[in-house]
């Protein structure tokens, strides 16, 4: 590589090459390799870690008893001060998505700091892509958090029906109380816990589901493609919302299956968008490469196919999050969702009612998701135009 | 030069707005087109040929694109200040464009035949029967076999290069006195390149019009033109007559140029560096950071002043100037050493790129 | 191109078929219905959770085997016999034809609206790009999509119906069908139908209409002369139509009858949305299959029409090569 910037008057004299050092090449080899093991053996315990506390939760222990209880000593925390958790299957199933989110997204954000930081300045062009992370964020939190500190909410029948701080109510209830008293704060918090993991859970199915769909029909091609394409074709015909009904008709409207309901009915889009850009990714060099240097057709999707369709899969999951939470919301509002569950389209649903009388019962927690949706739309225009190169073509010169 | 010349352009200046800051993309550009004359505009890419020739009916796109300065009088009007409504009276009936892109100046969804149809009818009052039949007739004068069966089909049932014959047909449509063609071979095989440049040939023989040709081949420009102004990052830095430019250039980059081109003694040499940076351009010459003959003159103050060489015979190099004639001497072969002086300046490396 | 509508035709029968198939499918796999209608009994507190399992089973014909059901069901499926409905007491194809029209006159404007106002402001914010007008049309089109309609529904009902006061607050199908009064009811439905739809189609058009804005043959088209309006229209809007007829349809489905379902539950408008409600909350499976697969046959039948609509929007089309 010297020989480039030799004068021409040099050029006779032949280039001289660096020497590789074998030995340092194999130990960096070697001392990388080990890494990637350390990686895979610590996210196989964190997984395998998950199964286990699942299975004790469900078959050790008596149903009533919380599966964690923590004693913080600081008074207003949950019931004189004790923490308990009694995660249901959704609360576990969430553990489980937040741990591939941090596998398959923190994880390797965390190791490729540059390119981080690269794509970070541009989604910071975006101002309200980032204040719409921040507010995200704190949704997040405050649905993981939230739940444990405030507690779940609780009827008070005698109090009825006060409204918010501002207008005539008290710092007790802070955002008023429905009919039979439950403080509508405690009741938005639980629901950010409900729509976070609906919208995450669900998500990670729903695009886990399109991009093996995906890849696997762009890259095997032929028949394979044609029935898989087809099948989508099919599912696409249904309206989600009907087909979700309709499901829920049969088997059901309790969170878990709900969720998965939700999952199952809303890969189709992706999985078609996945397709056309892996057919692309296809034709180019570096899977000609990857194959001609022996990898096998699953190897290739897993390490060259799916990587270089990341961007479209992570704009596809921002912007299907919202969609899913909204689905639920529509479910609950219908009332035909989980009835042990405070959902936000349940207490905007309850709100209904009373609507003149009392609308901070609708309205409060409707604007909540509103600015949710709102925000998960946002972020997801702002990754597109970071992470999709072809959108540049739109984009300010 | 003259003043009945049918386009005089004095001074064009014309800027793009990016986040990276402003685009100078022509910097103070002034030549002239005669009657029935073909006048070739040369330069690499990036070196504000196409945003002239864009200018000038200000097709440009703004934004983006804004002409901030200068004359464009065409036939002895301004067209820089012209109404909207005024300037389409002009465009495609007195001035027709033919872009580079044959693929994409067709729009897919209608038949070539309403396409050019359309051309005539935006000037002329006739019936869609009767700018049918001159459509026919366009596609047949640019040598488009069985012009009546082929007529009514569409764009993407032509070839590449009578898709560019259809559009050379669409821009004649109201015989235009300018025909001001983008780069119109260069996106066609080397085969119908030659057969586009016939037409024009022909065309412009049969017509008497003039010819505004924008092109990076001097091979193109040996072919066609009459006359030729070389643009050097938004600026001119020379203009003659054709057999003039090829046998006496005058400037470094010209001459540069030249030397790029295959088989005139077996060797091509490179011009070292790319183009300067369009936004924040340097001080001087614009050649400068990449000339072998630059001296410390040539990279301060402002931009060199046009210099007579010859019989209409232009060139802005400090090397013709009265000040510098001796301390500059372009005859010299430039040495290894000063080649490599220039591809090593750190100015020399910014990439120019321009607007896209 | 025969051969291509051919080919589609037999695409959307073998759909047709296909979807009603699956809906044996899920019902007659159904894991363990009764545990599940009996939750579903004690989460809505309805009529006794037997009573419509046996409706079911009456339906499908309890006892014999699966293909001998399965036949049953197709047969009755395709001859229109859809059963009775218990929630109406009366046959499901007399209370679908009831109900339909109750559904057309807030859809049917819905969509008019939605495609000419969300194409006409897309346009607009297309050929004037990073303008003040094109970044307050992309920001209200993004709270467009993002609102809950069933949430927006309920606000407009309390701003304009018990604040205001300005149109009644829910449907009252005793109004005579053509008269303003009538009109007074709809608004409120229509545009919150309106508003999301507007807002998606906006978003495409602009997103489409973009893509041709800055092609050549707009500037070859502006070279020619022609005037702004003209090279908008013809040069930037129709081109954009081939892309966005192939989204329009799925779009449009999506999100109105979606929408229209919760709009007519929440005002009452006795639709095919309401109806499949009431059936949902009844437990009435003859009527809840009907109200399911009808949305699904007008969608295969609107994907059908956008075939056709390709054809004769698109020169290009390949007939032989285009996967469906």
């Amino acid at each position: 590589m010297t020989a480039s910037t030799d004068t021409t008057a040099d050029r006779e004299r032949a280039p001289t090459l660096e020497p590789i050092d074998w030995e340092v090449v194999a130990s960096e080899r070697d001392a990388h390799r080990a890494r990637v093991t350390a990686r895979s053996l610590v996210t196989a315990a964190c997984f395998l870690g998950l199964l286990a506390a699942w299975a004790f939760d469900h078959v050790a222990r008596a149903s009533h008893e919380p599966f964690l209880t923590l004693a913080t000593g600081v008074a207003f925390l949950g019931e004189d001060g004790v923490l308990t958790a009694s995660p249901s299957h959704v609360d576990w199933l969430f553990g489980l998505t937040l741990l591939v989110g941090v596998r398959y997204a923190l994880v390797p954000l965390w190791e490729n700091p540059r390119l981080t930081r690269y794509y970070w300045r541009r989604i910071a062009r975006n101002r309200l892509g980032v204040y719409s992370l921040y507010f995200l964020a704190g949704v997040f939190l405050v649905g993981l958090i939230g739940p444990l500190v405030l507690g779940d909410p609780e009827p008070q029948w005698d109090l009825g029906h006060t409204p918010p701080v501002g207008f005539g109510g008290t710092f007790a209830h802070p955002l008023g109380t429905t009919r039979n008293g439950e403080g509508i704060l405690e009741i938005v918090v639980a629901g950010a816990r409900v729509s976070m993991q609906v919208g995450l859970i669900a998500t990670t199915i729903s695009i886990g589901l399109a991009t093996v769909v995906g890849t696997t029909a762009a890259f095997v091609g032929g028949r394979v493609d044609d029935l898989l394409m087809r099948g989508v074709d099919l599912l696409m015909t249904f309206p989600t919302l009907f087909f979700i009904l309709f499901l829920v008709y049969i088997y059901g409207g309790n969170l878990f299956v709900l969720v998965l309901i939700l999952a199952f009915t809303t890969w189709g889009g992706q999985a078609r968008l996945i397709r056309s850009e892996a057919l692309q990714r296809r034709e180019e060099a570096y899977i000609d490469a990857a194959r001609a240097a022996g990898g096998g057709p699953w190897y290739v999707i897993r390490r060259h196919v799916v990587p270089n369709v990341s961007n479209t899969v992570v704009t596809g999951a921002t912007l299907l999050i919202p969609i899913v939470i909204l689905f639920e919301a529509v479910v609950a509002f219908l009332g035909f969702g989980d009835p042990s569950v405070w959902s936000w389209g349940r207490i905007i649903a309850d709100g209904r009612e009373s609507l003149a009388s009392a609308w901070w019962v609708s309205t409060i927690p409707g604007l909540v998701l509103f600015l949710t949706v709102l925000a998960f739309n946002f972020l997801g225009d702002a990754l597109r135009d970071a992470l999709d190169p072809r959108h540049e073509v739109n984009r300010g010169r | 030069m003259t003043d009945d010349s049918l386009l005089s352009i004095r001074d064009l200046r014309a800027q793009f707005h990016t986040d990276e800051g402003v685009v100078r993309a022509v910097d103070g550009v002034s030549f002239d087109v005669g009657r029935g004359e073909t006048v070739c505009l040369v330069g690499e890419s990036g070196s504000g040929k196409t945003v002239t020739a864009e200018s000038i009916t200000r097709l440009l796109a703004t934004p983006p694109g804004r002409i901030v300065g200068g004359e464009i009088r065409f036939d002895g009007t301004d067209v820089t200040s012209m109404a909207e409504d005024e300037l389409r009276t002009i465009r495609g009936s007195r001035i027709a464009h033919v872009f580079q892109n044959p693929q994409g100046s067709l729009n897919p969804v209608y038949s070539v035949g309403a396409q050019i149809g359309e051309a005539i009818r935006a000037h002329r009052r006739v019936s869609r029967r009767h700018a049918r039949a001159r459509a026919i007739d366009l596609l047949e004068s640019v040598g488009i076999p069985d012009p009546a069966a082929r007529v009514d089909d569409y764009p993407h049932e032509f070839s590449t290069g009578q898709k560019q014959r259809v559009a050379i047909a669409m821009a004649l449509a109201c015989d235009p006195d300018l025909l001001i063609a983008d780069e119109p071979t260069t996106a066609l095989d080397v085969t119908v390149q030659a057969d586009i440049l016939d037409l024009l040939a022909s065309l412009q023989a049969e017509r008497g019009m003039s010819i505004l040709l924008v092109t990076h081949d001097l091979g193109v420009v040996a072919r066609l033109a009459d006359r030729v102004v070389v643009l050097y990052a938004g600026t001119v830095l020379e203009r003659a007559d054709v057999v003039d430019l090829f046998e006496r250039p005058a400037h470094p980059y010209t001459r540069a140029l030249l030397e790029c081109l295959p088989g005139v003694d077996g060797e091509v040499e490179p011009i070292g560096g790319t183009l300067p940076s369009p936004i924040d351009p340097p001080d001087g010459c614009r050649f400068a950071p990449r000339c072998p003959h630059a001296i410390e003159e040539c990279h301060a103050g402002g931009r060199p002043p046009p210099s007579t060489v010859g019989d209409d015979h232009v060139a802005s190099c400090l090397g013709y100037h009265r000040e510098y004639r001796g301390a500059i001497d372009l005859e010299r072969h430039p040495t290894a050493e000063e080649t490599q002086r220039v591809s090593d300046r750190p100015d020399a490396g910014i990439d120019g790129g321009g607007p896209r | 191109m025969a051969w291509f509508v051919g080919r589609r035709l037999v695409w959307a029968l073998f759909a047709t078929f296909l979807v009603v198939t699956l809906t044996f499918a899920l019902l007659a796999a159904s894991p363990n219905p009764e545990t599940s209608q009996a939750a579903w009994q004690a989460a809505q507190d309805g009529s006794d959770p037997e009573e419509a399992r046996a409706l079911v089973d009456q339906q499908h014909g309890a006892g014999d085997s699966l293909t001998t059901q399965y036949v049953s069901y197709m047969v009755s499926m395709f001859s229109l016999d859809w059963g009775q409905s218990t929630t109406y007491n009366e046959d499901v194809t007399s209370v679908i034809a009831n109900a339909w029209v109750y559904s057309a006159i807030t859809v049917i404007p819905a969509t008019i609206i939605a495609v000419v106002v969300g194409f006409g402001i897309g346009l607009y914010s297309a050929t004037h790009q990073y303008t003040t007008a094109d970044y307050a049309a992309t920001l209200v089109a993004f709270f467009g999509v993002s609102i809950p309609n069933f949430w927006f529904a309920i606000v407009l009902m309390l701003v304009f119906g018990e604040l205001l006061g300005l149109t009644p607050i829910s449907y009252d199908s005793e109004v005579p069908f053509w008269s303003l009064e009538h009109l007074s009811y709809l608004v409120l439905p229509i545009t919150v139908l309106a508003t999301a739809a507007v807002a998606s189609e906006m978003r495409y058009a602009r997103a489409e209409a973009l893509e041709y804005v800055s092609a050549t043959w707009t500037k070859t088209a502006r070279a020619k002369g022609l005037s702004e309006t003209a090279v908008t229209i013809r040069h930037v809007f129709r081109p954009a139509t081939v892309p966005l007829v192939t989204i329009l349809v799925a779009d449009l489905v999506g999100i109105i009858f979606a929408t229209a379902y919760v709009v007519e539950v929440i005002f009452g408008i006795p639709g095919l949305g309401y109806v499949s409600y009431q059936a949902l909350v009844r437990m009435d499976t003859p009527l809840v299959l009907a109200t399911t697969l009808i949305p699904v046959f007008v969608t295969i039948v609107a994907n059908l029409c956008q075939d056709l609509a390709y054809t004769v929007l698109d020169p290009r089309i390949d007939y032989e090569g285009r996967s469906p």
